[in-house]
Order: structure tokens, then C-alpha cells, then sequence
């Protein structure tokens, strides 16, 4: 009786900010996870990682511009061509950068172009590393790492 | 950018980069483990691009 210790459990992360305690809250995880979604790198900074939130706030962005100035695709969400909706959600992945490109027409893509391939690893890649960073956050968050 | 080689590398950069700062924590580490990864990822190209051109389509 009284025993919080279920509800309140803290942890020291052994990393970079060694004297940092946090919360095991699975919903600040959650947020972690969804904050890094959808700016990258923004869910280590969150949860304290600035050094390597930085690295993806960069890094990534310039990944996914890289790719549209390749002439890279941004694939629609089209259910009868099973491997462009796979696309289509790896391309999701990149979070606001996704959406500006797509406000600003960017992402037509021009397939007769020498580089319209690497375009599209370009922008495909740094979506599924942003997924990767999120799961990250998301154990960060969660005290896992 | 119209130079192949110069895509993969860039591409290679950027991916063990990322990697390399996921996996692991101290800077050191991170710059050791991005190395190995960049060589290994330009190398298998390399070796990759080579074995292809005997194939061509």
C-alpha cells in the first residue's frame, strides 16, 4: 500500500547527459516517437539527446532535399501498385519536409532524367531512417538506451 | 550532380552517418563505427558496379 514505485519508476541513463533522470511514461514515449516523426531529430532533442536530434535535423532533411533536386519522385498512394504505396509510406516518413515539398509542387519527379533513380533512393532512404530515428526516440524516451 | 560515383558516395555518407550516430553514443564510437560503414558501403559498390559491367543487359 502507498508503494508508487509501479507508477514512478526512474531511471539514469548511462549516455551523454549521464545526470538526466527520466519519466518511464510510455505516452511521453509515444510523443517522442511522433515529435520525431514529424520533424526529424526532434524527439532526441525532446528527450535530451541534442546531439544526435541535431545530427537528424540536418542530416536528414538535406537527405530527402538532395533527393528532389535529383528529380526524385514523391509516389502517390495508390493501392492497385502495391510497391508504389510502399513508397508512398516511405516517403511519408520524412514528416514536415514531406509535406512542404508537397505544398511547394515539389516531388513530380522526371523519369527520363539520368538521375531520377537515385531521386528516389534519395527520398525513400531518408523516410525509412526517419522511422528508425522515431523507434529510437521512442526506447530513448522509455529508458531502453 | 551527373556523377554516379559521386551519388553513391554521397548517399553512402549520409546513410552511415545517421547509422553510426543511431547506434552509438560517444563521438568517437560514432565517427569509428560511420568509417567502417562509408568504406564498406563504397566498396561493395565499387565491387558491385565491376561484377554488373560483365552482365550488361
Amino acid at each position: 500500500m502507498g508503494n508508487k514505485s509501479g507508477h514512478s519508476r526512474r531511471t539514469h541513463t548511462k549516455t551523454a547527459s549521464r545526470s538526466a533522470t527520466f519519466d518511464l511514461n510510455p505516452g511521453r514515449a509515444v510523443a517522442a516517437a511522433a515529435l520525431g516523426w514529424f520533424v526529424p531529430g526532434a524527439g532526441h532533442i525532446w528527450v535530451g539527446r541534442a546531439q544526435k536530434g541535431v545530427i537528424f535535423l540536418l542530416g536528414l532533411p538535406m537527405m530527402f532535399a538532395i533527393g528532389l533536386a535529383l528529380e526524385g519522385r514523391l509516389f502517390p498512394f495508390d493501392p492497385s501498385q502495391p510497391l508504389v504505396l510502399l513508397a508512398a509510406f516511405a516517403d511519408l516518413g520524412n514528416g514536415l519536409p514531406y509535406f512542404l515539398a508537397h505544398l511547394m509542387g515539389l516531388g513530380e519527379g522526371r523519369v527520363v532524367a539520368d538521375s531520377f533513380e537515385y531521386g528516389n533512393t534519395f527520398t525513400i532512404v531518408s523516410g525509412l531512417l526517419n522511422m528508425l530515428v522515431c523507434l529510437d526516440a521512442h526506447d530513448v524516451a522509455l529508458g531502453r538506451r | 550532380m551527373h556523377s554516379h560515383l559521386f551519388a553513391m558516395m554521397s548517399f553512402a555518407g549520409f546513410v552511415s552517418l545517421i547509422f553510426a550516430v543511431l547506434m552509438k553514443d560517444q563521438p568517437r564510437e560514432q565517427a569509428k563505427l560511420g568509417g567502417l560503414l562509408f568504406a564498406g558501403f563504397l566498396a561493395a559498390g565499387l565491387v558491385l558496379g565491376w561484377i554488373l559491367f560483365l552482365f550488361p543487359l
